[in-house]
Formats: C-alpha cells, structure tokens, sequence
C-alpha cells in the first residue's frame, strides 16, 4: 500500500502539465466511451454481424451454397410442426436442469466436505478439478468406452449380483443414453462447481457460526440459516455458467450418441449442426438455433429471480 | 496486497509484450505461398487407410509437380467434419479448388461445381464405361457434377466359425434365413450387432437395402411423393423388430459407426454390417480374428437384393481461380497410371465405379472383398428409386428412417412408426 | 481429538466423503491411464477384467509422438489459449472498468448487450464468421481462432472482471484523482495492480476453455499443421470408423498436463478472484 501513495504525486505533478484536451478525454462519459470502443468494435464485428447475418438466414428458405429467397416467419412455423424440434426442446430442459441440479447440490456437498482440515488439501483440490480441464471430446471417448455393457464395471457388478447379461445398455435405452450424458455432463461440471463454493465458504466469517452454534443451531439449521443465504451470490453465478454451457453443449452429444439412439440426447445444438450442415438447410438450422435464445434468456430470468427471492 | 505495485506491472507488461510477440509469429506464418506458382488445394477426408492418404501427398503431388510445375496440396478432414468443411468453402468461395463428395454433396453443393461431363465422358469411354451406380452417384438433371471415384460399399460380415458351430458353412441367402441362424447364435452368446443409432452410415447401410428388399421406398421416383405408408415398409418393419429382439444386443440402438468395429475386435457379434474396415483392421491388429471374419452380399428379401451406394467422387468448385487447371489435374488423376495406383495402395476399400477395373488385380489381394464388385450391381442412393434431392439430404439428416426402425425395435407398433415417418417426410418433401 | 473415537470420525467426516468425490472425478482417469498402456490384444478383450493391464505398453505414446503432429498440435492449443486469453482480459478490462467505475449515458444498456452476448449460441455464428476468417485472408492460421475465442471470451471475462472490480475500494483511486491523475493513470497505475486474483480468475476460466474449443477449430483450421489438440486428436487418431482408443487416450492424458499445471499454481488465486467479485458483488 505505501508503495503505491508515494507514487501519487509523482502521477500528479505528470498530469497537472497536460493541455485541455486531457481534460476532455477525463470526462467520465468521453472516457468510457473510448475505453470500451474497441472492445465493442471487436463484438459488433465478431458476434453483432454474425449474430444478425444469423437472424437474417432464420427467414430466409436457404439451401447451403445457394441464394436465398425471404420466406418470413416459416421456418419456424415448421419447427412448431416438427416432432423433432419439441423432443430435442424438451431433451435440452431435462438435460440442463437436471445436470444443473446435480451439480449444484453435488458442488455444496463436495464444498462441505473439501471445507474442513485436512491433510494433501491442496493436492486433492487440484485433482478434482482435473475433469473440468481434459478437452471435453478426449474424456468422452474415455466414456464412449467405459459405458459399453461388455466393459463396462457397473455392468460387471450388476451381473456379478445377478443382473442378466450384458446388463444395462447404456447408450442403447433412450432414457439410461439420457442418464448417461447427464452423468458426463456433471462428472465435468461438478468439480469446477464444488472448488468454487468451496471458496465460497471460505469466505464466511467463522464468528456467524460461533454465534449461530451458541444460538443453539444444529449443524442442518447453520447450513440452512447461515451458509446457504451467504452463498448465494457465487451459487448464482456458477450455475449461470453452468445453465450456459450446459444448454449449448455440443461436442458430448456429439461424439458420444450423435442425438441418438432415436433422438433421446438430440439437443438443440447437435440438432442446428446436422439440419444446417448435414441437410445443408442453412435457414432452418439457423431458426433452431436461434430458439435456443428465448428459451435460454427465460431460464436465466427465471433463475436469477428465484435465487434473489430464495 | 502487499506486493509493490509497479512489479505487478513490469510484469504484466512483460507478459503481454510475449503475447503480442506470440500473435504476430501467428499472424506472419506464411499462408498461403502467393509466389508465382500455381497451387491446387484438394479436399479430402481422411481415409481410413493411412497408406491412401499417403499417396497423394507422397507419389501423386510430387509427381504432378514434377510434371506441370503445379503445386498440389492435399487437405485432410476428419470423417464427419466433411460436410461442414465444403459447407464453408462453398459458402465464403475460396479454401479448396477440388472436393471429395460423400454420400449426398453433390446435390447440396451442385451449384457451385463446375459441370465435367466431357471429362467424365471421356475417362468413362476410355476405361471401360462407367457403371451405373457411378451415374447415379454425380449425376444431377444429367450433369455431370463431379467425376465419380469409387464406392465404399457396406457388405454383410460375418464369423465363420460361430456360424459353423450352428451348422451355417455359406452365409445365408435371405433376410429369413439368417434371422433364423442370429437366434441359434445369439443362444449361443454370438448375437449380432447391426448400428441402429445415429451413426453416419452403418446404420442406412443395411436399413434402405433391407426397406428395399421388401419392397418399400421412402419416395417415388418423381422425388416428391412420399410412399413410405405401406404393407412392404409394414414388412420390412416387423423383420426388423423380430431381427433385432432375437439376434442382437440391445445396446445397437445407441451405436455408432465406431460400435459395431469395437464389438467385432472385441469378440462380442458373429454378425454386422460395415464396410471393409473390419477386415482389414482385423487382419493387422488381430490375425486371428482376421482369419475367421469373412464378407458377403446383403440377403436378399422378397423383392430382390440391394445395396447402400456410399459413393465418393471428385468435384471442381466453379469458383476456383484455378479451375481449369484443376480440370486438368483431374483428367491426369484418372488416368488409370495415377488412379490404378491410387486404388491399389487401399487394397479395394475403394471400389472403382469404372468398368475397366472389374478384373484389376487388385481385387486378387484379397478374395474376400469380391463381394463389394458384384454389390455395385444393385447399390443405390438412399433415396432411391427417386434420384438425390435436397429433401432426401434433409430426411438422412433427421435420421426419418433409421429412427422409423429403431422406435420399432425399442418397442413401438409398427403402425406408429410408419404414420411419424410418414408424416415427418411428407413435410419435408412438401417443398419439392 | 487425538483420541481413537476422534480418529474414526475424522475418517467417516473428512476422508469418507473426500474419497467419494475423489473416486468419482479420478476414476475415469485411471481408465484413460490404463487404455493407454493396454496393447490392443488386451484392449478388446472382453473376457479379462477392464481394471487391470497384464502386459503394459508404452506403444500407444511412442505413436502419437512419433507418428502423430501431437507435439506440434500442443504447442498451437497453448499459443492459441494463451494469446486469445490475453486479448480477452484486456477487452474485458477495457469493458469492465468504465462500466465498474464510471456514470454515463448508455451504461446500463452496454452492461444488458454484453450480458446478452453469452447467451448468442456458437451454432449460429460459424458460418458468417467463416466468411468473415476468409475475408481477412485468415483460413487455416492460427489467428482464425485466436480472433474468434475472444468472440466468447470477453463477455466471460468483462462479467467475472466486473463483479471483481466492483470490490475494490475507490479511495486509492479517489486520492490518485484528487493528486491530478488523469482517469487512464489512475487505472493503469493505481487500480489494475490491486486486481490481479481477478485476472488470474477470469483468465484461467479463459485459457481453459480456449483450449476445449472445438467447432470454431475444426471449421477453421484443416492443415495438420495448425490444428489444436482435440481437433487434430479427432481429426487423425480416428481414422474412418475405427478409433485408436491407446493413442486417444494418450492424447486425452498428455493433453491435459499442461493445463494441469497451471491451474496447480493458480488455484488459489483462481478461487479467491472469483469468490471475492461474486460474493460480495
């Protein structure tokens, strides 16, 4: 800290001899703006010319490679008819929420139990965050393999104990292919979830607790009553995150099911991808993609209102 | 915070003077070399066989440089990436000159490529003819689209030693008799393995052939009437359900294309349908497994014997700078020096489409694969008897059929099945 | 508590959970570990149990580093990472800050658009923005993607750097003021030095997922040469459909080290600089 005050009237003196011009850059608005012009100049260009060239291929009946003719509002029209786009709706929502669940209590739990003394702690914390770091498309060939019913060690034990063979097929039942990418999907997510709560917690004073224990609290009602409502900001904004990625996934449908078996782990990007570049329909993919972004801005409203009240 | 200040700094700035440095490095990487030299960019995906790609980059481009002073630069994308690569290319103008189709670019890209008709023609009348397949590969309203290349044909393949514990020495001629040998080995703990999930293509590899073999079609040949509401689909249908319950695992129905090779090396099927890739992986990694594993045609059902045309050809994008001299390049890569050799380096994973290499010997380096010669006869595009449409590109998609099926096999009726597929095709051949 | 009945619940509270959670995120490493050095013979083999290698091989790594670019494909993600994360920290600073700090007209409306960033999906985007790589000149350099990750980078980072900033006091700056420092002083000189567990945060969250990035890379980069790890891994240790399981799981193994090691170093500021911007905030 003193470091930086005997520095300030060096910086003082430096400023004072400027023209008027400098006092017109220090405006605060002249100053945002100039700040933030390239920044935004960056995104207009990167995302705002992509994102409305998107909108615009969403109207338009636009095969790849071949001009496009304006026909309005039908694409989506077709996707309200099409039996597919509601699964691959509803498949996204249960995939999201439920991975969002998991990971969201499974992080708390992983926070409480990494939020105590022990030895290697540190070590320990850099291993569990190992998942979240492995290249998505690498850890799920891993998975690609480890949930085949011949190999699989579950499915081992569940004959062992007698279950028929092979036992369970994973990524054969539409529901248990469910299971399985939501499975994935927490087993990277929940780490990253739990290390940040983790910090979280840390950050709470220990005197709330002593107070609370002489209160006559039990350990449920200090977590109830004095860690989960302290938390509750960083819960916010990791299962933001979480809703976010989770929502868009692409490469773990990919190559793990392709939207199969019968699109039961068809979501909405694997689905955009293969009308888009596999039917080569241009607009029509463009017009599923684009419903991502109602449904996903009414989840995150309606997340960040439940958590303020809550 | 108790570091001083101005370290913090130092540093910062120091790691951003290295990152700077690290962007520009990046930037300045010579790309593409704009000499005076004329370069040829082709696209490919990457094959299966090492040794294939090898080829080009190796033999053929060092050749045809050697030869015209033209540079040949041979671009490799992933399987499944392929789409997506031309996609782009076709959509910006400018990445390649030259693009491999697979099974349905050539309608969606069709615009952008030049028409070779005269090359097509001439290469065909000069090695033989082309097969029929070949036509109806890369032909779009008659145009030559693109100059057809080979077939990756899908056969049936098969364990001859477990099928000869059951007594079956010859594979068996119909789609009956062999679901009737799958109950006996899946008994016996062989049961087969046929993709029903999402792959790219073991799946229509055996499903439009066996929809076919009864009868049943997804369009008419206008290409706009949807016939798939039918008794032969109803057929077809319910031998697929019984096939699947009383001959395979239950895990096909999540399988991709990657499943059925994994589960055959694994000893897990006695029968799948794939192209050559299990053979030949087979009989590099695992001779013993290689040495039992044979292939044959499709079984046949009541309405005759077909195939799955997975054909890979040769288009020239008619925006290329360079696109006469890729018609060039292309009338000396096939010519049967360049193109016998090229063929040759993948045993025959690829199948000529030209009448000429019926009898090449390279089909003597492995007996086993004739069956992928004969099965050009009665190979065809999964849209057939219509010819390749946009619709058609978008129902393979969708996966309209295959799902049709494996929602039978998971337990649907079969009159649910056929309603959905019918409903969901009839609105995307609406447009047509 | 050091008594034999402390020792036991010490397990049961502290370790039998731990392990749980350690079990659960470690196990499919060991399984990576384990393909990794299985030759392909005992690879498939269905009949002996998955947990065990009999015959351990070192096979799989020499192919991928022999006969693969995968050394090559390392050093282009770590470049590719490392360069688009510094752009994106100081387009998001350059974000953050005026909106942390200062009033103006239009503030709220810059806050909503960034925000509103995130939520534009990357399946949208591809194909304009290939045009957009291809107009530049930019096809198959690495600077197609070190300029197209920040795209979804910089909202990440202004959002995460935002709330951080918000907890810094403004004495420090206010006294800068008072001694005549012009606005960008007083940020370069005087704020930004005491934001670093908020650089070090956000840049983390940056670099790790540049490196998991995998559409705009394989769009973008088709040359061996300047592939990045998971594209060039899928790109040609899938050959067909036939996966070469030992060599991906390598690759799987090898590629995350790096990555590792970083987050080893930073984990701790990598907590504090996301809790105190968000707890707080």
């Amino acid at each position: 800290m003193t470091v930086v005050s005997e520095r300030l009237p060096a910086l003082g003196q430096a400023a004072r001899r400027r023209a008027p011009l400098s006092l017109v850059l220090d405006r605060e608005s002249v100053f945002s703006w100039l700040m933030m012009a390239l920044p935004l100049l960056f995104l207009a260009a990167l995302v705002g010319y992509p994102f409305f060239y998107g909108i615009l291929l969403s109207l338009q009946y636009r095969p790849v490679a071949h001009t496009g003719t304006f026909i309005g509002l039908k694409n989506f029209i077709t996707n309200l008819h099409d039996p597919i786009f509601w699964q691959v709706t509803a498949n996204t929502f249960i995939y999201t929420g439920v991975a969002t669940f998991l990971k969201m209590v499974g992080g708390l739990c992983l926070a409480l139990a990494m939020n105590q003394h022990f030895r290697m702690k540190n070590l320990v914390r850099a291993l569990l965050l190992l998942p979240f770091i492995v290249p998505t498309v690498l850890s799920t060939v891993a998975w690609l393999w480890m949930l085949d019913p011949a190999f699989s060690v579950v499915n081992r034990l569940l004959v062992a104990l007698g279950w028929p063979k092979p036992g369970p097929s994973w990524l054969g039942n539409p529901t248990l292919a469910m299971v399985s990418i939501i499975i994935i999907n927490t087993w990277r997510g929940l780490p990253f979830y739990g290390i940040t709560l983790l910090a979280g917690l840390q950050t709470v004073p220990p005197e709330l607790y002593e107070a609370a224990t002489i209160d006559g609290a039990s350990g449920l009602q200090r977590l109830r009553f004095v860690t989960l409502p302290l938390l509750r900001p960083i819960i916010l904004i990791v299962t933001l995150f979480s809703v976010i990625f989770t929502f868009a996934d692409f490469q773990l449908v990919y190559v793990l099911t392709h939207g199969g078996p019968q699109n039961a782990t068809n979501l909405f990007a694997t689905y955009a991808f293969d009308i888009a570049m596999g039917a080569g329909q241009l607009g029509l993919g463009a017009s599923i993609a684009l419903a991502m972004l109602p449904a996903l801005a009414l989840l995150i409203v309606a997340l960040t209102i439940y958590m303020r009240r809550v | 915070m108790a570091k001083p200040a101005s370290s913090t700094a130092t540093s910062r700035r120091k790691f951003l003077k290295y990152a700077a440095a690290g962007a520009t490095a990046a930037i300045s990487r010579p790309w593409p070399a704009r000499a005076d030299q004329k370069t040829i960019t082709i696209l490919h995906e990457s094959s299966f066989i090492k040794p294939f790609d090898e080829y080009v980059t190796n033999t053929l481009a060092p050749a045809y440089e050697k030869e015209t002073g033209i540079k040949v630069v041979y671009e490799v994308t992933s399987v499944g990436s392929l789409p997506t690569r031309i996609s782009t290319i076709a959509e910006t103008g400018s990445g390649a000159d030259i693009a491999m189709n697979a099974l349905l670019q050539i309608i969606q890209f069709g615009e952008k490529y030049l028409d070779v008709g005269d090359l097509a023609e001439e290469i065909g009348k000069a090695q033989g003819g082309w097969y029929d397949a070949g036509r109806e590969a890369v032909q779009v309203n008659g145009q030559w689209k693109a100059i057809p290349f080979s077939n990756i044909g899908q056969l049936m393949n098969w364990r001859t030693d477990w099928f000869a514990e059951v007594g079956v020495k010859k594979f068996p001629d119909t789609w009956e008799e062999l679901y009737e040998v799958g109950k006996k080995l899946k008994a016996k703990d062989h049961p087969f393995g046929f993709e029903l999930g999402h792959g790219f293509g073991d799946n229509h590899g055996w499903l439009y052939p066996l929809l076919w073999s009864y009868g049943g079609a997804e369009v008419a040949a206008d290409g706009k009437t949807v016939v798939i509401d039918s008794d032969e689909t109803a057929r077809a249908v319910d031998f697929c359900r019984k096939f699947f319950k009383d001959t395979m695992l239950d895990d096909v129905l999540g399988w991709t294309d990657v499943s059925n090779n994994k589960a055959w090396m694994a000893e897990q099927i006695s029968c799948t349908n794939n192209a050559e890739s299990i053979l030949w992986f087979a009989k590099r990694e695992f001779p013993e497994i290689g040495k039992v594993t044979d292939q044959a045609m499709n079984p046949a059902g009541p309405k005759g014997r077909f195939h799955l045309l997975n054909s890979i050809s040769h288009s020239i994008f008619s925006f290329s700078p360079v696109r006469e001299e890729a018609r060039t390049f292309m009338h000396w890569l096939m010519q049967p020096k360049q193109l016998g050799g090229w063929y040759a380096v993948a045993d025959s994973y690829y199948q000529p489409l030209l009448h000429g290499y019926d009898n090449a010997p390279m089909w003597n380096v492995e007996p086993r694969n004739i069956p992928y010669r004969d099965a050009l006869a009665n190979a065809h595009l999964p849209g057939w008897p219509a010819p390749a449409s946009r619709q058609l590109a978008e129902s393979v998609a969708k996966y309209i059929v295959v799902d049709m099926f494996a929602k039978a096999c998971a337990g649907a009726s079969t009159k649910d099945v056929i309603r959905n597929a019918d409903a969901q095709l009839k609105e995307i051949y609406r447009s047509a | 508590m050091v008594t034999g009945h402390g020792r036991i619940e010490h397990i049961v509270r502290v370790w039998l959970p731990v392990a749980f959670f350690l079990v659960l995120a470690l196990f499919p490493f060991y399984w990576m570990a384990i393909t990794s050095i299985k030759p392909n013979a005992e690879l498939y083999n269905k009949n002996v149990m998955p947990l065990i290698v009999r015959a351990p091989t070192l096979k799989h790594y020499v192919d991928l580093l022999t006969k693969s670019s995968f050394l090559l494909w390392t050093w282009n993600t770590m470049l590719v990472a490392a360069v688009a994360t510094a752009i994106s920290l100081v387009l998001g600073v350059m974000l953050a800050y005026p909106l942390a700090r200062m009033r103006f007209a239009g503030a709220g409306l810059i806050a909503m658009t960034v925000a509103a960033i995130y939520l534009v999906p990357q399946p949208l985007l591809f194909i304009p923005l290939a045009d957009v790589i291809n107009r530049l000149g930019l096809g198959n350099t690495l600077t197609s993607v070190i300029l197209t990750y920040p795209t979804m980078l910089v909202p990440f980072c202004a959002w995460l750097l935002l709330g951080y900033f918000k907890t810094v006091p403004k004495e420090l700056e206010e006294a800068a003021r008072i001694d005549g420092a012009s606005r960008l002083q007083t940020m370069r000189q005087v704020f930004l030095p005491l934001c670093t567990p908020g650089f070090i945060s956000a840049g983390i969250f940056a670099f790790t997922l540049s490196q998991n990035e995998f559409l705009y890379a394989l769009i973008f980069l088709t040359k061996t040469t300047v592939r990045t790890v998971p594209v060039g891994v899928i790109s040609e240790l899938i050959r067909g459909d036939v996966f070469y399981w030992g060599q991906l799981m390598a690759g799987a193994l090898l590629g995350s080290i790096p990555v590792a090691l970083i987050y080893s170093f930073f984990v701790e500021h990598y907590v504090a600089g996301l809790t105190t911007g968000s707890v707080k905030g």
